[in-house]
């Protein structure tokens, strides 16, 4: 497939994975091992209530999920030992010739976070003006009126349409809002 | 003939004019959003899916319906029409149908498209409609065991066949399973996983790990490689109605029927999706082509195009048969589906057909009529779907989050949930960049609870006893059955791999050349080709002097 040419020159699009890729499958891989342990080990301080004996307690599953999580991270870990590398994913927006670019990933990251803060306190329109703005802005929109203008309508069209007409409850304003009176 | 008139009463409900217009309203976001590039059918019925928090079921089904069927249309006028530099996609159909459209042939192909998901898509509607009662009647019969060995399939096959490999597919698996443990166990009343947080007691909200993981994960992942500049779209002729020629109807609609007989059954059994059946109508169609045209393959190929959409539109309906009736979702967009379902309270299964005839033939019903709608819609209206493609992508994937942070916070209307959704979304960013599959995750969170209800049922009846799992005839027909599907679809993946590997890039002007030639010595000509295309696109014979590189970029 494409990888093969995109990732590099090589023939095998796996050895062409570069350094920095490496370490990060090796990392995820390595965190989902360790999940894999502290799920077995949770598993252990699940209460059985006494008496259930002849059906399966509430530890039967949640031991294999473990195991077969192990197991599987294992056997990907040694597959990316010998060079067995996995593919990123491709589409049509997406750029595999360039690098990653972490920090409007991480902006975009903080604006999605942002609703946390701004939902209770400024209210649903107004936070996801916040949103798309800061989201937009990072992943390359030229001018920021326009993406502030088009955050706001997308707000208060979600607004009307799920929290009035379709009944979600939606919170117009937040506390630090609750002025506007709505 | 009870069928027939159950049918019937289900038009009834889906043709009263709210349900006709929440039909329209879910065709059209289907398509629209199936259209935005980079963003499939699971993502489109994900980010959808709060709409089920305030409407009434058989509405929200409806739309649901034509959300489903719409995000099939939709997809593929974007692989036919969007120029992506470099390799397109790597599903065979974008390929043919992309190569068309740059030999000035994309109205054809898109015509072939729709119409051959139309025809196949109502094949296999009238094949659900047939085969779903029957199914359902006798999946009573089954019992927890039997449910167990089918779940197993389904994780199994979505997990083994989905991804760079079988063991990548395991892990997505069982992180999926575990999300789907977390929370006080059902059973037993003790909690799981919680970490003494109360909000977690309740579970991981299925929407949230589908919006999580297909809206966030994915806006996430592209907003990290984003490409820089226009992609360009490449243009297509106006007026419809001259868009095929008698030859492309006459090599079109064989593979439109094979794709429906190829993509239904494959859809119907756990397969790893419609992937499979779309590779397998190509291959199919490669190799049943006269010589004259097989030669056309891999340079726009109307058979490569025809066969293909179809099976995949056959294959969407046939995945309906196992979720209706035994409540078994093979694909990631089934899930979500039946996650959609169980908000309201609704399991599908057998007893689906007898608790919820109204609402289940009510569904049927509106898969005919917005299949219908599709096909009215889309053929006149492509040009406005094709301005969709022209959206500034910052605005797009902005607008992604904006809709997915609404489908977290009104999943329970707090912000905790906005926070796990952030989790989930960092985890699929991950998992896209290193090559795990989303798919098997969604899956095994979606069904993986119900598995574990189904596995303790048996094992209460088989009185502790492993060896009751395997008792059933039907059981082990079915673990036999696995074993066969994955040892062949293995077989086949590794085939379509090598084939794709092996696919050259194909330069414009030898597709166009291939064309003019094979139309040279066609039975009836249609000399109104010229008039077709648009006159920026390669000519061979006409105008040699045009530069031969102005419309690749």
């Amino acid at each position: 497939m494409s990888t093969a040419t995109s990732a590099g020159a090589t023939p095998s699009g796996a050895s062409a994975a570069s350094r920095s890729a490496r370490i990060e499958a090796m990392a995820f891989v390595g965190l989902i091992a360790l999940l894999s342990i502290a799920v077995l080990i949770a598993t252990t301080t699940i209460r059985e209530p006494p008496g259930s004996t002849n059906t399966l307690g509430a530890r039967v599953v949640p031991y294999a999920v473990g195991g077969l999580m192990l197991v599987s991270a294992i056997a990907v870990l040694i597959g990316q030992l010998r060079g067995r590398f996995g593919h990123a994913e491709e589409g049509e927006d997406i750029d595999l010739e360039h690098g990653t670019s972490w920090g409007s990933t991480g902006v975009v990251v903080l604006s999605f976070l942002s609703l946390m803060l701004t939902i209770p306190h400024l209210g649903w329109p107004l936070g996801v003006t916040i949103l798309f703005t800061g989201a937009s802005l990072a992943l390359g929109a030229k001018r920021w009126w326009v993406a502030v203008l088009i955050g706001l309508a997308l707000g208060v069209v979600t607004q009307v349409v799920f929290g009035t007409l379709l009944g979600l409850s939606l919170p117009a304003t937040g506390t630090l809002t609750s002025w506007i009176g709505l | 003939m009870d069928t027939w008139t159950l049918l019937l009463e289900g038009f009834a409900t889906a043709l009263q004019p709210i349900y006709l217009l929440w039909a329209l309203l879910g065709v059209l976001l289907g398509t629209a959003v199936g259209v935005l590039p980079g963003i499939g059918p699971a993502m489109t019925v994900a980010l959808l899916l709060p709409i089920t928090y305030s409407l009434e079921p058989t509405a929200a089904f409806i739309v649901f319906a034509g959300i489903y069927y719409g995000g099939m249309y939709g997809g593929s006028t974007t692989s036919i029409l969007l120029n992506t530099p470099g390799e397109s996609a790597s599903i065979v159909t974008a390929l043919e149908g992309n190569r068309m459209a740059r030999a000035g042939r994309g109205a054809a192909a898109l015509a072939t498209a729709a119409i051959g998901s139309f025809i196949a898509g109502t094949i296999a509607t009238v094949l659900l409609t047939l085969l779903a009662p029957v199914v359902a009647r006798f999946a009573v019969s089954l019992g927890p065991a039997d449910y167990f060995a089918l779940m197993v399939i389904a994780f199994l096959t979505v997990g083994a066949l989905l991804g760079d490999s079988a063991w990548r597919g395991m892990v997505s698996l069982s992180i999926g399973l575990f999300i789907g443990l977390i929370g006080v166990d059902t059973l037993t009343g003790q909690a799981r996983f919680t970490l003494g947080i109360p909000q977690l007691g309740d579970g991981i909200d299925v929407v949230l790990v589908a919006v999580g993981l297909f809206a966030l994960g994915e806006a996430l992942y592209v907003g990290s490689r984003l490409r820089n500049g226009e992609i360009p779209i490449i243009p297509i002729t106006r007026g419809w109605r001259t868009w095929m020629r008698r030859s492309d109807w006459a090599r079109s609609w064989k593979p439109w029927l094979r794709g429906a007989g190829i993509g239904f059954p494959i859809g119907s059994i756990p397969a790893g999706g419609a992937d499979v059946a779309t590779f397998l109508s190509y291959a199919t169609e490669r190799s049943l082509a006269k010589p004259e045209y097989r030669k056309q393959f891999g340079k726009g190929a109307i058979e490569g195009v025809a066969g293909p959409e179809s099976a995949n539109n056959a294959a969407a309906a046939g995945v309906l048969v196992p979720l209706l009736t035994l409540g078994i979702p093979t694909t990631a967009t089934a899930a979500i589906i039946l996650s959609a379902f169980q908000s309201y309270g609704i399991q599908p299964g057998p007893r689906l057909f007898d608790t919820q005839p109204a609402l289940v033939w009510a569904l049927i019903a509106s898969l005919y009529i917005g299949n219908t709608l599709l096909l009215v819609l889309n053929l006149p209206l492509v040009g406005m779907w094709v301005k969709l493609l022209q959206i500034p992508r910052p605005y797009l994937y902005a607008g992604i989050l904006v809709f997915a942070g609404l489908g977290a916070y009104a999943a329970n209307f707090t912000v905790f949930d906005i926070g796990v959704l952030l989790v989930l979304g960092v985890l699929g960013f991950f998992m896209r960049r290193l090559g795990f599959p989303i798919a098997p995750l969604v899956v095994g969170a979606i069904l993986g609870p119900m598995a574990e209800e189904q596995l303790r049922k048996a094992m209460q009846i088989g009185q502790g006893d492993p060896s009751y799992l395997v008792q059933s005839p039907f059981s082990i027909v079915a673990y036999v059955a696995m074993a066969l599907i994955i040892v062949l679809a293995l077989w086949l993946k590794r085939r379509r791999a090598r084939f794709e590997a092996a696919l050259p890039a194909a330069d414009t002007t030898a597709i166009a050349a291939i064309d003019e030639e094979i139309e040279s010595h066609e039975p009836h000509p249609q000399p109104d080709r010229g008039r077709l295309s648009t006159t920026a696109l390669p000519r061979v014979d006409r105008d040699p002097d045009r530069p031969e590189d102005d419309r690749r970029d």
